[in-house]
């Protein structure tokens, strides 16, 4: 009936979604870009932009925190949903949309509670209003007081020994792109990492496997598992991989038919039916002379070193850059198609997963995590993401350290 | 003034068209009072505020491009008279352009567009 | 001299500006869909696609404003109009056909001064948020000027030495008959490359690409992301656009009236563009600077030299 109604309406018909992905739900990650994408939604990548936060995975009480920050940071109409379990998306999808809605729509309630809670803000000492009027930073306050409960940067030595602003930025959980659950506390010089603390969200103790792991646990557990089965997580793995690495370049179209591709191979989809595709993309990323020159150098790991470092798997034979690692997860796929749907039992002695030997005396990815400060430390904001990206470390291999460990002894 | 009136107008449509496009949001804005809050990074808090001396490591390139810049100025109204001044208008923002250029190579030999 | 247009196109200008960009955001977002979601499997489907951009517009004029801890606001804001006002006024240059909203004898330089306004526009908007993402993207566009300005520069400098004026119409008077295109191809490349990095879009979103959260973008919601992004579009539209007075002739082509001949060229410009970003990742500039100095300026100085060599012996 009123128009301005109905434009708030029509305005959350498609929300756009920020998805947070906890450790372990990589399966329910997988399935939310899936739904999300099927519906047409916008997905984007920060709290500003966004209208609806899906959490992934079951938050521990200490996740409560900072993805209360970033729900309270995203503006109204905004909605946080969390999906635990598998199967259940769809409709919490649908519920959402309504909520948003019919939040749009009614107005005034949130906005009263909001003009409250300011005012509350506003009457502490250092409060937001007080801040305003101080962070604009003019040259002749040096005193690096706190301003609006926050200290101003301080200098440090960078590598040429100049004494420079330094800012803490702790990067991940929520950032896209991103390994579930990695937490980069970078030391940032302009857009220079200056020092790297490895450091991730807690580890809840799961009953469920790594997703990208699953089929050469449960044979090595005794189960029977097929060997096709196994070839296509390894190929979705590496899709998956590939797709983010190219998100993070900035190639969104290759990315998206990596990301498309990848959701077919889960889904069973047969060789016939993906194979030119695939090679398809394989041959244009293969072929992409801009794409080398761009990421060539970036994240420069010598086999010798990796080994040192206890890496096995794509990142070890690749023995290489980030440009090398991508195609090597590329050919891995590409290979992978002929056994797509290889129905002989896996070996269980097999134990060699997406990222690398599963029965050593660590998980694959807890290396490529121990390594990331040394080839980070130097690199521009933008390189570290690619660096991070193109090792694509699985923070679900943690919580399952001491399982592996036990079998091989 | 006739070249440029038009500009003004134009400034001011386009003022006037920001000011109804922002009008037209606090009108459908599903709160009027604007939200408060921290920057993203990914979810966890930063330990300053962003606002600082940042550090660019391509300091050389500005220099150089300035130098370059500045010349640029002069190709403008150098257009215009190159057939009425002749060859010696070529010749001479040519050698010009020639001389800047080398000093630009010799910059990228020493490394100054590079800094990764 | 052609003679100027009349006043109420100021008004016809940016809302004509604003068509184009929606035209071309929808474009993009139906070659995005198929990549994501596959072919389009009907027309009804396609056109929903395409109309992404509308729907996103309308999604921003819903969200409440926002604004973060001790930001610039004055700055902040700032920034954000000034991207479309910098795309609109570099537009008043450009011809229909042959008649601009305004013609002044300086035009080209005028065209180069507003678009430079860009630099100052998301530096300032990565700024004014006080967060470290937004800042990088900020700076990352600076980078990004050093690197394409100077090609630029001299690319409108060459086709404007070719006319031998800087008057917009002397340049599309110039090419009845022969087009720019075909005696300065390195010129008109160049300048295409430039124009895609200074409306900081596709393999040049860099700075407001993904991996920063959308670096100079991070922060912006509501209206000032709609004017920031969208203003992004703009810009697109017109420095896609002022490629057809410079190197394609402008109004000019048989049968079809100038104007139309207009039209046609820049759809063309601008879909060759959108398509043509799904064959490139985003270029860093620690990369591109050396390429952009030492293949492109000195590139660009050459085709000068040639063009100002055919002027004297013409």
């Amino acid at each position: 009936m009123d128009l301005r109604g109905a434009l708030r309406r029509t305005a959350m018909t498609r929300p756009a979604v920020l998805a947070v992905t906890l450790p372990g739900a990589t399966e329910l990650r997988l399935e939310a870009e899936a739904e999300v994408r099927r519906r047409g939604w916008p997905v984007v990548d920060a709290p500003a932009a966004a209208d609806l936060l899906v959490v992934c995975g079951d938050p521990a009480s200490d996740d409560t925190p900072w993805l209360d920050g970033i729900e309270r940071s995203m503006p109204e109409p905004a909605l946080r949903i969390v999906a635990g379990e598998s199967g259940q998306l769809a409709d919490a999808l649908d519920t959402a949309r309504r909520d948003l809605i019919d939040k749009a729509a009614t107005r005034r309630a949130a906005e009263v509670a909001e003009v409250a809670h300011v005012a509350d803000v506003s009457d502490e000492p250092g409060g937001h209003e007080h801040g305003d009027h101080e962070g604009h930073g003019d040259g002749h306050d040096h005193t690096m007081g706190e301003v609006a409960g926050l200290p101003m940067a301080e200098r440090g030595d960078d590598r040429d020994e100049l004494r420079l602003d330094r800012l803490h930025v702790p990067i991940g959980p929520a950032s896209s792109d991103w390994p579930a659950g990695l937490v980069l506390r970078l030391t940032l010089q302009g857009d220079v990492v200056q020092g790297v603390e490895v450091d991730h969200l807690p580890l809840p103790p799961s009953p469920r496997l790594p997703f990208w792991d699953e089929p050469w646990l449960r044979a090595a557990h005794g189960d029977e598992v097929s060997r096709g089965s196994a070839v296509r997580r390894r190929c979705a793995a590496h899709l998956d991989s590939a797709g983010r690495l190219l998100a993070v370049v900035g190639w969104d179209d290759v990315a998206a038919r990596c990301r498309r591709l990848r959701d077919e191979v889960l889904s069973g989809a047969s060789r016939e039916s993906i194979g030119g595709d695939l090679r398809r993309t394989v041959r244009r990323v293969e072929r992409s002379r801009p794409l080398r020159w761009s990421i060539a150098g970036l994240g420069e790991l010598p086999a010798d070193r990796a080994r040192a470092a206890g890496v096995s798997g794509p990142a070890l034979a690749a023995d290489g850059d980030a440009h090398d690692r991508l195609l090597k997860w590329l050919h891995e796929v590409e290979r992978g198609l002929e056994g797509l749907d290889d129905a002989r039992p896996l070996a269980p002695d097999d134990r060699t997963g997406p990222r690398g030997r599963l029965d050593g005396p660590q998980p694959p990815s807890r290396a490529l995590l121990d390594i990331l400060p040394e080839l980070l430390t130097g690199a521009e904001f933008a390189c570290a993401r690619i660096i991070v990206a193109s090792l694509d470390p699985d923070l679900d291999e943690l919580a399952l350290a001491p399982v592996s460990g036990a079998a091989h002894a | 003034m006739d070249t440029w009136q038009p500009m003004l107008v134009l400034l001011g449509v386009i003022g006037a068209g920001l000011a109804a496009l922002y009008g037209l949001g606090l009108w459908l804005a599903a709160a009027r009072a604007p939200l408060d809050t921290g920057p993203f990074a990914g979810g966890l808090e930063p330990g300053e505020h962003a606002v600082s001396r940042f550090h660019v490591r391509w300091y050389p390139v500005t220099m150089i491009f300035l130098a370059f810049d500045m010349e640029m100025l002069f190709m403008y109204p150098w257009v215009k008279v190159v057939s009425e001044v002749g060859t010696p208008a070529v010749v001479e923002m040519f050698l010009f352009l020639g001389i800047l250029f080398a000093a630009v190579a010799y910059a990228w030999r020493e490394g100054a567009l590079r800094w990764t | 001299m052609p003679d100027a247009a009349p006043l109420w196109a100021t008004v016809v200008l940016p809302v004509a500006l604003a068509v184009a960009a929606v035209v071309a955001a929808g474009f993009d977002a139906m070659l995005s869909g198929s990549a994501e979601r596959g072919p389009a499997g009907s027309v009804r489907e396609a056109g929903l696609r395409a109309l992404a951009p509308l729907r996103e517009a309308l999604r921003l004029l819903v969200q409440r404003p926002r604004r973060t801890t001790a930001a610039d606001r004055l700055l902040g804001r700032l920034g954000v109009v000034l991207v479309p006002v910098a795309a609109v006024l570099a537009g008043a240059v450009l011809p229909w056909g042959f008649r601009a909203v305004s013609d002044p004898s300086v035009g080209i330089v005028w065209f180069n001064a507003m678009e430079a306004l860009a630099w100052a526009a998301v530096w300032l908007a990565g700024w004014g948020p006080n967060s470290a993402l937004s800042l990088v993207g900020g700076y990352r566009f600076l980078a990004q000027g050093l690197a394409y300005e100077l090609p630029h520069m001299f690319a409108i400098t060459t086709a404007a030495l070719g006319a031998e004026s800087l008057r917009v119409g002397d340049v599309v008077a110039a090419q009845d008959g022969l087009w720019f295109v075909v005696w300065m191809p390195a010129a008109f490349v160049v300048y295409l490359l430039s124009a895609l990095a200074m409306s900081f879009w596709g393999p040049f979103e860099h700075p407001v690409s993904r991996d920063a959260a959308g670096g100079a973008a991070a922060e912006l919601a509501g209206v000032d992301r709609l004017v920031f992004l969208g203003g992004r579009w703009l810009l697109l539209v017109v420095t896609a656009g002022f490629s057809v007075p410079l190197f394609l002739g402008g109004g000019h082509g048989p049968l079809l009236p100038g104007w139309a001949w207009t039209l046609v060229k820049t759809v063309a410009v601008l879909a060759l563009l959108v398509a043509g970003r799904r064959a490139l990742p985003v270029l860093r500039m620690e990369r591109y600077m050396e390429v952009a100095w030492m293949v492109l300026v000195p590139l660009t100085l050459l085709q000068a030299l040639f063009v100002a060599v055919v002027v004297l012996n013409r």
